[in-house]
């Protein structure tokens, strides 16, 4: 959650307050912020300005670093600070708080209700089913599973964002795949992965020319939506209109039409703001088994997490309740190829392990997994200069023979005529070549 | 007698020469399998086209292992297993019914790997061969299996078991008296037996003169077995009530009784063949009642299907194993002519009636008794309880033939001496060399009340055979299978043996002998039952299948996890170091050939070093140590450096001897000792608390078995906590990385974790490494020109003894499987029918010779 709260942090104040002018805005990031800093919120909100020494007395002096702390974070976020002595507010933020706690001002901030009823009748199971379907076949994609819907704009927001790459010679949207970005992402919980995803739109919405303010106004008017409400389409903005569009793709919003005049929120997007979990399961008990005989045992009947497990696994067999798969040096291998990394795998696997494992892993499964990430930097590159081609044998004795006498040579082939040098031999290297190649023609113009 | 020949084949390594192909052809020949030991319930690509496939987002990813169509019972988790469309099984060890699932898996299936939560077995046809020649019966056998299951049990598997078990086991083989009887409880079976002619030829028919000696044994049997069938179904009448049950046990003795006087009939009755099996066919009219009587019996298994409690041990306590074998109480059988025996066994494999030979000792009369006891301080342990209810579970004093399979140190010989103590008939062991020969006899003295004049030693030192009618004797495979020329009291002992009949023959570490050996045994040994040992039964070229037909299935085989954890095994702590090459030897690696390539991934300074380390802390923490090198020179070389005493080939007995000796005592100069390939399976060394592996022979899971056993004896460090160590060192970058990862295959399967030190510095703290041999530059270029200049003679790798004194392959190649049935040998001429001169065997032709 704090990723989209460093995100605000950077902007300059004048979007700051621009973006407050949204009575939403302002309820969701108070909601954000830490308890500290929303108490003195509430406290300065109806007074405007409190003198500093007041303020510094209601904290106890054994906690006035924490409160320095919330103090930076509230100028950070230009919502309130020190001037003259006293600690202010913004007079925008202020305002539009008021509004958004006691009401009135702006009455769209909140989005707008229709007044009319839907002919059809969209429950609130419908709406979850809707959006963990959408949710995971955003998922699925990420982790690979062939599928023919592919929006573009989970596509481009895949591959903007690095969480999947194609290789370095191809272009084609197929050979996506997933990064170690990508599996980082895997591991978090649904609430972080959607603030992952709109922050990386938030990134690419400002390359498109989209006003980021509006952008983010819209994510906390989410937040602040009623699930199981319908709203009104027609009073966003063209911009909003567009993310609208978007959004449906993550399952965020369900709209019936496109041409639909109202939207429903789902789960994921209401609970943005408030800090409940977004999907309907309940954080899931751990499921996967990890044998001394590299060995994986997981009980689960999701396409997606098994879709997961065949990122780092060779799967061998699957039940109703049960799948098996295999840890193997190829299949860990191709994992570490796309970028995965040792402690993604091991941290996955600890993560969602089985009760009976009681949170552990085998110890020699762990090692493996790490002397076969290991193993493949064994090789280091480091820059070289080769040297071949010599005419005649002479040549190429002279020329080694120097080069060995200083120490530069890291290796050589007398039968191929062929050594090559370190960066710093290669510069002693060239003037030598020079003094030979003179030689050489002073030797022949004085035949 | 050539050394060097034949150890390969004997490790059931790799195939690396022609006569080793040879061998196997030969085998074919000889080793009657039947035609549905090929069954096999593997997937082919595109899985089981009859199943359906559910499809979703991940099913592209399980092609052929797809049984998400297998639906899953409502209440699953209260069964620990899965069974798959491909005959594999997956048990849940940590489920409440594990234990009791395991028990019976560990009957129907192979166990694949028994890690610490999740087990899995394989159905073969063999395991199912196995598991009906224990008596487990086909329904049974469905019924538990998938009350033990999560998924609805495949068709496919129930087919499977089906198809091979309907004739499997059905037909034992019993000697009785000094007659042969096919006997079965399947009336069925017999009549279509009989309609074979070969065995229809092969039957025998008595004169009244016989019968009244016949009916007078069969009475005393049938008394038996008469009671026991009213006992049994009693029992099932608990589950059905009523009268019906009394009924038909009142209906039974009569049935038997009718049969086994009609089994009597005299030649002259017997002129067709309606009338000659006049006793089936009547059976048949009685059929209905017999479904009946199955019926209640499988009430039983109902029954206990109910409740938890009892469902597990109803397959496998030996109690109640005899509720589950009811089969036995109306047995029918018919005489055959003794001559015939080995052609009707050989008939009965083709025609896939494989026949189960079991010994009914407290019959036999015709071997004399052997005063043998199990010693008062001897304490059976549960698990070799069960190994020994497996041999003798068939009933009232009979013992099936067949291998058990105990990983070392867990008390393997005292199954053996406890099966002989059952028998109480002359006994025959059969070790690997001469040092086992001393501890099977030291063995039997200690754990029996054998009389010391009754059990006699035949090794190249000690040929006097044991005094009275009936003993033990004790010695190697070399020396009974040997085909040179012969001492004359070897000669003479040779004699002794083949010349008597066994009552049991007892095969010490079967698995390293090939099965050409076995032949030339079982041709020279007459026994009524045959007991297979060992602890591993991996073998690289899967030979291990044919023992099921030329010793018995495999009757037991434990979790070594489960025993260690319960304290009859040593913990262990495996260690795998990984040692780089130095450079000088790599550079040298690379260009050498293969053989030079092996010895300098031995001697690598740097894995020498790492030895020494390991050598000096170990035994600076009280461990006593044996370090493996198969390679003979890198032994020499290494223990002479560092002043280690070391056995190898061509080591004296005396001398081992007496190292051992001075292991064994603890003496301060011989805490670690060296050995070759020789310590494998040779010597037993109880004290060894720690293991260092140099060289070991390419990627055999069975040395690392083996090897392993060396150190699982937990008697005396039993202390808390105490783990025992083995280290296997590896050269990085050679060859001995991925051999060593197949080493480690098999024991990783029983649960295993080797710890790898990728590291060596980790290891060894500097201060340390400067003062081991080879340290210096200087003494690493010496050993690498001392490696070099080393001209590698034929064998760099040392034989085991046993195997460099094995027959020529073509030596014993026309002898035919035998089973116990030796007695025929002696008096053949008693025998009616006789046979024509060219099918007599080889060794029964001097019989006719005289």
């Amino acid at each position: 959650m704090s990723t989209i709260l460093e995100h605000i942090k950077t902007l300059d104040n004048n979007t700051l307050t621009r973006l407050y002018h949204q009575p939403a805005t302002c309820l969701a990031i108070l909601r954000l912020l830490q308890p500290l800093a929303k108490h003195i919120i509430m406290r300065l909100l109806f007074v405007g300005a409190v003198e500093m020494p007041v303020v510094l007395n209601w904290i106890f002096d054994t906690k006035q670093a924490s409160l320095a702390e919330a103090l930076l974070s509230l100028r950070n976020f230009n919502i309130a600070w020190d001037e003259n002595g006293s600690l202010i507010i913004n007079q925008v933020f202020q305002t539009n708080l008021k509004n958004a706690l006691v009401g009135g001002g702006n009455t769209s901030s909140f989005g707008l209700p229709t007044d009319s009823k839907d002919k059809k009748d969209i429950t609130l199971e419908y709406l979850d089913t809707y959006a963990k379907e959408s949710w995971e076949t955003v998922l699925h994609f990420l982790v690979g599973t062939p599928s023919e819907k592919r929006p573009t704009a989970v596509v481009t927001l895949m591959e903007g964002s690095g969480l999947m790459a194609k290789p370095a010679h191809s272009h084609r949207p197929e050979d996506l795949r997933i990064t170690n970005k990508g599996f980082q992402f895997l591991l978090q919980d649904v609430n972080e992965q959607v603030w992952g995803f709109l922050l990386q739109y938030l990134e690419m919405s400002e390359q498109l020319g989209m006003d980021p303010v509006d952008v983010l106004n819209f994510f906390f008017q989410l937040g602040s939506l009623e699930f199981g409400q319908d709203y009104s389409v027609d009073v966003l903005t063209d911009t909003q209109k567009q993310m609208l569009e978007d959004l449906k793709h993550f399952g965020l919003v369900y709209q019936r039409r496109k041409k639909s005049s109202r939207f429903y929120p789902t789960r994921l997007a209401t609970s943005l703001t408030s800090g409940v979990a977004a999907s309907g399961d309940t954080g899931d008990a751990g499921y996967i088994i990890v044998e001394t005989n590299f060995k994986v045992y997981a009980y689960t009947t999701s396409p997606l997490q098994i879709a997961v497990l065949s990122l780092f696994l060779t799967l061998k067999a699957r039940f109703a309740n049960m799948v098996i798969g295999i840890l193997t040096r190829d299949s860990v291998r191709e994992a570490y190829n796309n970028g995965i990394s040792s402690d993604q795998i091991k941290q996955f696997l600890t993560n969602h392990a089985h009760p009976e494992m009681k949170k552990e892993l085998p110890p020699t499964v762990v090692d493996q997994i790490k002397l076969w990430e290991s193993e493949r930097k064994r090789a280091v590159a480091a820059p070289a200069v080769l040297y071949q081609d010599f005419p005649r044998s002479l040549e190429y004795l002279e020329a080694v023979g120097f080069a060995r006498e200083l120490g530069y040579v890291l290796w050589s082939s007398d039968q191929k005529r062929m050594f090559a040098v370190t960066p710093e031999g290669h510069v002693r290297m060239k003037e030598y070549m020079i003094r030979k190649k003179q030689q050489q023609q002073q030797q022949q113009q004085a035949v | 007698m050539k050394r060097g020949r034949n150890d390969d084949d004997a490790f059931g390594m790799f195939p690396s020469s022609k006569k080793d192909r040879d061998d196997e052809e030969d085998e074919k020949i000889h080793v009657y399998i039947p035609q549905k030991a090929s069954l096999s319930l593997a997937l082919t690509a595109g899985g089981d086209p009859s199943a359906p496939q559910p499809q979703d987002a991940v099913s592209h990813l399980f092609p052929n292992a797809n049984f998400g169509f297998l639906a899953l019972k409502p209440d699953a988790t209260k069964r620990p297993l899965w069974v798959s469309d491909d005959g594999r099984i997956f048990l849940e060890a940590f489920h409440s019914l594990a234990e009791k699932a395991s028990d019976f898996l560990v009957t129907i299936a192979e166990p694949v790997s028994r890690p610490a939560r999740i087990h899995e077995y394989k159905l073969t046809t063999y395991t199912l061969y196995a598991a009906v020649s224990v008596g487990m019966e086909t329904g049974v056998l469905i019924d538990v299996l998938e009350r033990y299951s999560k998924v609805k049990l495949p068709q496919r598997v129930v087919d499977f078991i089906r198809d091979c078990t309907n004739t499997y086991g059905k037909v034992k083989l019993v000697l009785n008296d000094n007659r042969y009887y096919l006997e079965s409880t399947f009336p069925k079976v017999l009549r279509h037996l009989l309609k074979d002619p070969v065995i229809n030829e092969a039957r025998a028919f008595r004169t009244d003169a016989d019968n009244a000696k016949v009916e007078g044994a069969l009475a005393k049997r049938l008394g038996n077995g008469g009671n026991a069938a009213k006992v049994s179904n009693q029992k099932g009448s608990t589950s059905t009530g009523g009268n019906a049950a009394k009924k038909t046990s009142g209906k039974q003795d009569s049935k038997n009784s009718d049969l086994y006087n009609r089994a009597a009939i005299t030649p002259a009755n017997a002129a067709t063949d309606d009338s000659a099996f006049g006793a089936v066919i009547s059976l048949d009219e009685e059929d209905e009642e017999e479904e009946e009587d199955t019926a209640a019996r499988l009430g039983i298994v109902d029954g206990l299907s109910g409740g938890t409690e009892n469902d597990g041990g109803l397959v496998m306590g030996p109690s109640k194993a005899s509720a589950a074998l009811v089969e036995l109480d109306y047995a029918q059988s018919f005489e055959i002519q003794k001559l015939h025996v080995e052609e009707v066994k050989k008939r009965c494999n083709e025609i896939d009636y494989p026949l189960m030979e079991e010994y009914d000792f407290r019959h036999d009369k015709d071997n004399p008794d052997l005063d043998i006891n199990l010693s008062p301080k001897c304490q059976i342990r549960d698990y070799q309880e069960k190994c020994l209810s497996k041999m003798f579970g068939g009933g009232d004093g009979r013992a099936r033939s067949g291998v058990i399979v105990l990983p070392t140190g867990a008390g393997k010989t005292l199954v053996g001496i406890t099966a002989a103590c059952t028998i109480k008939k002359s006994a025959l062991v059969l070790c690997t060399n001469a040092i086992s020969v001393e501890q099977w006899t030291k063995e039997f003295l200690k754990w029996s009340t054998i009389d010391e004049k009754r059990i006699c030693k035949f090794t190249s030192d000690s040929r006097i055979p044991f005094e009275g009618d009936s003993g033990i004797l004790v010695t190697t495979y070399t020396m009974i299978t040997h085909s040179g020329k012969r001492a004359w009291d070897t000669g003479r002992m040779i004699d002794f043996i083949s010349s008597r009949e066994w009552g049991l023959l007892i095969l010490d570490e079967v698995h390293v002998v090939p099965a050409n050996v076995f032949r030339r045994v079982l041709t020279t040994v007459a026994t009524h039952s045959k007991l297979g040992l060992t602890a591993t039964l991996v073998r690289e070229d899967d030979k291990i299948a044919d023992l099921n037909f030329l010793i018995g299935p495999k009757l037991y085989e434990a979790d070594w996890q489960n025993l260690s954890n319960r304290g009859h095994i040593a913990k262990v702590e495996a260690t795998e170091v990984w040692c780089p090459m130095t450079g000088d030897f790599y550079k040298e690696y690379l260009k050498s050939p293969l053989r030079k390539r092996r010895l300098l991934c031995v001697m690598n300074p740097n894995k020498l070093m790492a030895a020494e380390y390991l050598i000096r802390s170990r035994e600076a923490a009280g461990d006593k140590i044996i370090v493996f090198s198969d390679n003979v020179f890198a032994l020499q070389h290494f223990a002479k450096r560092l002043n280690k005493p070391f056995i190898y080939g061509h080591t004296g007995n005396k001398e081992r001897f007496a190292l051992l000796q001075h292991f064994r005592d603890n003496h301060p100069a011989f805490k670690t000792i060296c050995l070759s390939k020789v310590g494998d399976t040779s010597l037993d060394l109880p004290e060894a608390t720690c293991l260092i592996q140099i060289s070991s022979q390419f990627g055999s899971r069975r040395q690392e078995a083996q090897r392993m056993g060396r150190i699982l004896r937990a008697k005396r460090r039993s202390e808390e906590g105490f783990r025992s160590r083995f280290y296997t060192l590896v050269s990085q970058d050679t060859d001995e990385v991925a051999f060593s990862d197949k080493r480690k295959r098999f024991l990783i399967d029983q649960g295993y974790m080797y710890k790898v030190v990728s590291d060596l510095n980790q290891l060894i703290p500097p201060e340390e490494a400067a003062t081991l041999a080879y340290h210096t530059r200087k003494e690493q270029v010496d050993l690498l020109n001392t490696v070099l200049a080393h001209q590698d003679e034929e064998r760099g790798f040392d034989d085991d003894d046993l195997m460099s004194v094995m027959p020529t392959a073509g030596a014993g190649s026309d002898g035919i499987l035998r089973g116990p049935g030796g007695k025929f040998k002696a008096k053949a001429e008693s025998g009616r029918g006789a046979v024509p001169e060219k099918k007599r065997h080889a060794l029964f032709a001097k019989y006719y010779a005289k």
